[in-house]
C-alpha cells in the first residue's frame, strides 16, 4: 500500500470497514491483459507506483478498472467522477452499482472525484448525478457482472448461462455445491477488460450493450439504504476537505480588496515578522495573501493587512486599496438590470398578447423582485495546493474536480496529466460557491512559497466573496375574459449571468482569463396552455457582484413569479387556485403532482383569500408547482401571519414529488426536507446587502438564515410515479422551486396581501399591508 | 508569544505550544488533529466548533487557550466511536439526520450538554436549545427527531459519566 499522507486521509474517508484502496496501485503495472501484482503485497504496490510514468491523468473510461475494483477479500470499490455534496449521492450511486454488479452494498466502497482515480463524468450539479452518472455506472457494473460470469464459466468449464451471480458470489444455477466469490475470480488483479465507451462528461456512454437488469427486479435500488458517510460524520472520524493535513504544509489566508474592483496600492509589512510563525506576504497584482506556519499566525497577519468582519475603509489596514465605489445602489439593482444591455430570448411565443389585451375583461400587471442571495455554506471554502515547477497536487472540495484540473493547467502552464486534484467532501455548497475559487488562491500562495499551502477563507471572505445567486426582475401581465379564462399571459425576466466560471484569484492577479462570463439564462419552465403567451428572458453578464448558479439556478425565482402571478389571476377570476391551474394544464405529470399534494393536504375548493378572519393571527394556505428538468413538484403550505408584527410562520408543508424511479427513498426525503427548509429560509430571510464598494452582509448576523424555532411542524412527502418504468431524474434541487410562491400565496390567502419581493421579512409584510390598506 | 500549555481533552492531558490568546479550536484541530470541532465562522454565531468544557457547551472558536487550562474538554470524538457510538450519535445515525454533516458536531455537542441538564425535553425545548446552531442543508427536522429519539430512550444520560 502506498503510504503517502494523503492516502492515509483517503482511508479515513471511507469508513465502511473495507480495506482502503488506492486506484494508482491498480493502474501501475506492465501492459497486458491484467497487471501482475496483487494489492495485498505492499512492496509490489510501492514499486509499481515508483516505476510509473509521471502522468496522473484520469483512467480510460473504456476499461472496467476505471469504474470498479474487486479485492481478494471480496470487497469492492466503485470509482466515480461525481462527488458527494451532502445529498447522499455516494450511497445512491453505490446502490446502482451494487444492484447491477450483484454485490453486497456494505462491501462496496466509493472513491469520488479524485482526477487521477476517476473518469470525468461532468461536474456534480443540477440534480444530474443520478440521472446521468447513474446509467454510466449501471452499464459499467453490468459489464463487470458479465465479465465475472465469463471468468467463472471458464473456471467451472460450464456455459455462463448456467451460472448466476448473487451477493458477490457466482454459483451454478439449481445446485448448492460449487461457488466462487468475485474476489477469488479476480484474484487481486485489476479489471483490465475493455468496455465500449464514447463521448464525455454528462454525454459519456459506457458499455451500451451490457446486459442491464430489468428495473422491475431491482432489490437494492429503491431501498432506503443507510448512508455510508453518516457514522463517520457523527463520530468525528470523517475527513472533510477542511480536515486534510499534508506534510510540510503551511497555512494561508486571503486578504481581499476593500472594494470589489479596488486596486492594491501598497502593502506595509511592518510588524508581520513579529508574529511567531509568519512566513511571507504573497502579492500578485490585486491578489493578496499571507502564509504562515500556523492558522493563528496567518489569521493575525491577514488582520493586520486589513482582513476582518468590518473593515473601516480602503486605507484602514496595512494594505492600501484604491477607493473603488462601482457597485450599483442596492435598492436600484433591479432598475440597473433593466437598463443593462444583453441578450433577448423568447421562451414561448403563442398567438398575440398585444392583440388579445384590448379585448380582455380584466388585465392585471405585477412586478416581482428577488435579491442577490448566497450559498452560505456553514464551512468556509478550503483547499490545499502543492505547486511544483512541472507538476501540481491539489486537495479540494470542488463540485468539478476535472474542470478545475483543466483550469489549473491553464493557469499554471502545467500539463493536465501532471496535475492531480484529490477530492474530499466539503460543507454543503448548493451550487458554485467559493470551493472552486479557493483552489487558485492556494495555488498562487503555494507557488510563491514553494511548499504546500492550505487556504481556508474566513467567514467574511465567504460571505463577501462567494459567487452569489443573481438578483432577478420579472414583469408579468395577464388578462382574463368575462368568464375568468386567461386570454393573455406575458412574463419577462431580467437576469445577470448564472454561469460565470471566471476565477476570482485569476482576475485579481490580472492573469489571462480562464472560464467565461456567461449570460443570464431563462429559467422559466413555462407550462400553461394559454392561447396568447409571450414569455421571454433578457440575460446579461455580470452586474455588480460575481454571480453563479445557486440551487435550482434562477428557477427558484421564476417559479415564484409565475406561480404567484397565476394565483393573482385566480384570485382576480374569483376561482379556486388549484382548479384554476388544472384548467390550463395538459402536462399529465404536473396534474398528477398537484392532485397528489391536494389529496394529501385535504384541499377544499374555494377562492383566495380565505373568509375574513378576526384577530391578531390569520391562517392561510398556498399552492404552487414546478417542472424542473423533468421533475415535477407540487407544494402546499399553511402559514400563520401575525398582523401586528408582520411575522410569517410556516406550520405545515406537503410536497408531492415525481422524479421517476427513486433510488433511495429516505435519501430523497432528506433532500426534499432540506430543500423545503433552505428555500423557506431564502423566502423569509435572505438578502445580500452591499454598499457601493462591497458586500456588507459579511456574517450570519448580516445574513440571517432560518433557525430551529422557525421550522415547520411537519413536512409530509408524497412520491408520485416512483415506478420501474420511469427513469430516475434528480431530486437534489427541484423541491426548492415552489416555496416562495407557496408562501406568498398562503399569505395572500391569510390576509389578502400580495408579497412580490423576497425576502418576506416582517417589515416588508407590514409595508405591503399598509399599501393594501 | 507561544508558550507551553496543557489541555485536558477527552480524558487525556495534551501539551501544546501556542499563543495563549489563540483560540482552542485551532489547538484541537491543528495540534491534536481532531476532526469533530469545525471552523464555521470564528464569530460564535454558528455552533460548528462546539465542545463541552466542564459540562457546558462552549464555542471553541472564541475560547482562548489560556482560559481552558485546568478544565476538562470533551469533543465529538470523546462521546463515542464508530464501533461504539454514544446514544446521541446512534440516534443521529438511526434518523439519518445528516446531509453534508458539517454542522452536526455542533448539534450533537450542544444537544449532549442540553440533555444532560434536561433529560425529558419537549420538542419546543429542543428547538430552543438548538436555536443558535445553524444548519444550511436544512436538516433541522431530522436533527430534532434525533435528539427526541436520544431523549426518549433515556440513554443520553447513561452516557453522561463517560461523556463528561
Ligand atoms: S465556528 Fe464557532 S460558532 Fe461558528
Ligand atoms: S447538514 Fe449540512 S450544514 Fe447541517
Amino acid at each position: 500500500m502506498n503510504t503517502r499522507p494523503e492516502d492515509l486521509h483517503d482511508n479515513d474517508r471511507h469508513e465502511t470497514g473495507t480495506l482502503p484502496l488506492s486506484r494508482r496501485n491498480f493502474l501501475k503495472g506492465t501492459a497486458g491483459l491484467v497487471v501482475a501484482f496483487a494489492i495485498v503485497d505492499p512492496t509490489a504496490a510501492i514499486a509499481a507506483a515508483e516505476t510509473a510514468a509521471d502522468s496522473v491523468g484520469s483512467p480510460d473510461s473504456g476499461k472496467l478498472y476505471a469504474w470498479l475494483a474487486i479485492r481478494p477479500d471480496n470487497t469492492a470499490t466503485l470509482f466515480t467522477g461525481k462527488v458527494e455534496t451532502g445529498t447522499g449521492v455516494e450511497t445512491a450511486l453505490a446502490q446502482i452499482a451494487a444492484e447491477e454488479l450483484e454485490f453486497p452494498i456494505n462491501r462496496l466502497d466509493v472513491v469520488m472525484g479524485t482526477t487521477s482515480q476517476t473518469v470525468d463524468q461532468g461536474p456534480t450539479y443540477g440534480s444530474m448525478a443520478v440521472r446521468y452518472a447513474g446509467p454510466q455506472i449501471r452499464h459499467a457494473a453490468a459489464a463487470a457482472r458479465k465479465a465475472l460470469l465469463d471468468l467463472a464459466a471458464a473456471r467451472f468449464k460450464l456455459p455462463a448461462q448456467q451460472l448466476e451471480a448473487k451477493e458477490g458470489v457466482v454459483s451454478i444455477i439449481g445446485t448448492s455445491g460449487k461457488s466462487v466469490t468475485f474476489g477469488e475470480l479476480v484474484a487481486g488483479k485489476r479489471l483490465d477488460i475493455a468496455i465500449e465507451a464514447s463521448g464525455s462528461g454528462f454525454g459519456l456512454k459506457v458499455a451500451p450493450d451490457a446486459p442491464v437488469k430489468d428495473p422491475s427486479t431491482y432489490a437494492v435500488v429503491g431501498q432506503p439504504v443507510r448512508r455510508k458517510d453518516i457514522p463517520g460524520k457523527v463520530t468525528g472520524q470523517f475527513t472533510y476537505i477542511q480536515d486534510v493535513r499534508v506534510d510540510g504544509m503551511l497555512h494561508g489566508r486571503v486578504v481581499r480588496p476593500y472594494g470589489v474592483g479596488a486596486k492594491l496600492e501598497s502593502v506595509d509589512e511592518t510588524g508581520l515578522k513579529d508574529i511567531p510563525g509568519f512566513v511571507q506576504v504573497v502579492r500578485s497584482g490585486n491578489f493578496l495573501g499571507v502564509v504562515a506556519e500556523t492558522e493563528w499566525a496567518a489569521i493575525q497577519a491577514a488582520e493586520k493587512l486589513g482582513s476582518g468582519l468590518d473593515p473601516e475603509g480602503p486605507q484602514a489596514g496595512q494594505a492600501k486599496w484604491s477607493d473603488w465605489q462601482g457597485l450599483p445602489e442596492q435598492d436600484a439593482v433591479w432598475d440597473t438590470l433593466k437598463k443593462t444591455t444583453g441578450t433577448n430570448n423568447s421562451v414561448a411565443a403563442k398567438g398575440s398578447v398585444d392583440l388579445a389585451l384590448p379585448f380582455a375583461a380584466k388585465t392585471i400587471q405585477a412586478t416581482y423582485k428577488t435579491p442577490f442571495q448566497m450559498h452560505g455554506s456553514i464551512g468556509p471554502s478550503c483547499a490545499i495546493a502543492d505547486v511544483k515547477a512541472d507538476s501540481a497536487t491539489f486537495w479540494a472540495g470542488t463540485q468539478m474536480p476535472h474542470q478545475m484540473r483543466a483550469d489549473m493547467a491553464e493557469m499554471l502552464g502545467i500539463p493536465e496529466d501532471r496535475i492531480d486534484v484529490k477530492w474530499f467532501e466539503a460543507s454543503g455548497a448548493y451550487g458554485r460557491n467559493g470551493l472552486e475559487h479557493v483552489i487558485p488562491d492556494a495555488a498562487l500562495m503555494s507557488k510563491a512559497v514553494g511548499r504546500p499551502v492550505r487556504v481556508q477563507w474566513m467567514r467574511w471572505d465567504e460571505h463577501g466573496w462567494e459567487p452569489k445567486g443573481p438578483p432577478i426582475l420579472q414583469e408579468l401581465t395577464g388578462a382574463l375574459d368575462k368568464d375568468g379564462n386567461v386570454v393573455a399571459w406575458r412574463h419577462h425576466m431580467w437576469v445577470p449571468t448564472t454561469g460565470d466560471t471566471r476565477l476570482i484569484a485569476v482576475e485579481l492577479a490580472g492573469l489571462p482569463q480562464i472560464g467565461s462570463e456567461g449570460t443570464g439564462d431563462s429559467a422559466i419552465g413555462y407550462a400553461y396552455t394559454f392561447d396568447n403567451a409571450d414569455v421571454a428572458c433578457h440575460g446579461m453578464g455580470r452586474v455588480g457582484l460575481l454571480t453563479a448558479w445557486l440551487r435550482s439556478p434562477a428557477q427558484f425565482e421564476t417559479t415564484y413569479a409565475m406561480e404567484a402571478f397565476i394565483d393573482e389571476m385566480a384570485a382576480a377570476a374569483g376561482q379556486d387556485p388549484l382548479s384554476f391551474r388544472l384548467r390550463s394544464l395538459d402536462d399529465k405529470r404536473a396534474i398528477d403532482v398537484l392532485r397528489a399534494a391536494a389529496e394529501a393536504y385535504g384541499w377544499d375548493s374555494r377562492p383566495s383569500p380565505a373568509p375574513q378572519q378576526d384577530g391578531k393571527l390569520a391562517k392561510g394556505r398556498g399552492i404552487a408547482w414546478v417542472n424542473r428538468d423533468d421533475v415535477r413538484v407540487a407544494t402546499i403550505a399553511d402559514v400563520m401571519v401575525d398582523r401586528d408584527s408582520g411575522a410569517i410562520s410556516v406550520k405545515r408543508v406537503v410536497v408531492a414529488h415525481d422524479c421517476g424511479l427513486v433510488v433511495n427513498p429516505d435519501g430523497l426525503s432528506n433532500q426534499i426536507e432540506g430543500n423545503v427548509i433552505q428555500s423557506l429560509s431564502r423566502t423569509l430571510h435572505e438578502e445580500v446587502t452591499f454598499d457601493r464598494a462591497h458586500v456588507t452582509s459579511r456574517d450570519w448576523e448580516g445574513y440571517p438564515i432560518l433557525r430551529f424555532e422557525e421550522i415547520p411542524d411537519t413536512i409530509d412527502i408524497v412520491l408520485v410515479n416512483n415506478r420501474p418504468e420511469y427513469p430516475s431524474y434528480g431530486g437534489g434541487e427541484p423541491s426548492t422551486c415552489p416555496t416562495a410562491a407557496v408562501i406568498s400565496n398562503a399569505v395572500y390567502d391569510a390576509i389578502g396581501v400580495r408579497l412580490r419581493q423576497t425576502p418576506f421579512r416582517p417589515d416588508r409584510v407590514k409595508a405591503a399591508m399598509s399599501r393594501t390598506g | 508569544m507561544s508558550q507551553p500549555i496543557t489541555i485536558n481533552v477527552n480524558g487525556k492531558d495534551h501539551a501544546v505550544e501556542a499563543d495563549p490568546d489563540s483560540m482552542l479550536l485551532y489547538a484541537l484541530r491543528d495540534d491534536l488533529k481532531l476532526h469533530g470541532p469545525k471552523f464555521g465562522c470564528g464569530l460564535s454565531q454558528c455552533g460548528a466548533c462546539t465542545v463541552i468544557i466542564d459540562g457546558a457547551a462552549t464555542r471553541s472558536c472564541v475560547t482562548p487557550l489560556a482560559s481552558v487550562e485546568g478544565t476538562r474538554i470533551t469533543t465529538l470524538e470523546g462521546l463515542g466511536t464508530l464501533e461504539k457510538p454514544h446514544p446521541l450519535q446512534q440516534a443521529f445515525i438511526d434518523e439519518q439526520a445528516v446531509q453534508c454533516g458539517y454542522c452536526i458536531n455542533g448539534m450533537i455537542m450542544t444537544a449532549k450538554a442540553f440533555l444532560d441538564g434536561n433529560p425529558q425535553p419537549t420538542r419546543d425545548d429542543i428547538k430552543q436549545a438548538l436555536n443558535d446552531n445553524l444548519c444550511r442543508c436544512g436538516t433541522h427536522m431530522r436533527i430534532v427527531r434525533a435528539v427526541e429519539r436520544a431523549a426518549k430512550t433515556g440513554q443520553a444520560q447513561a452516557g453522561q459519566a463517560k461523556g463528561g
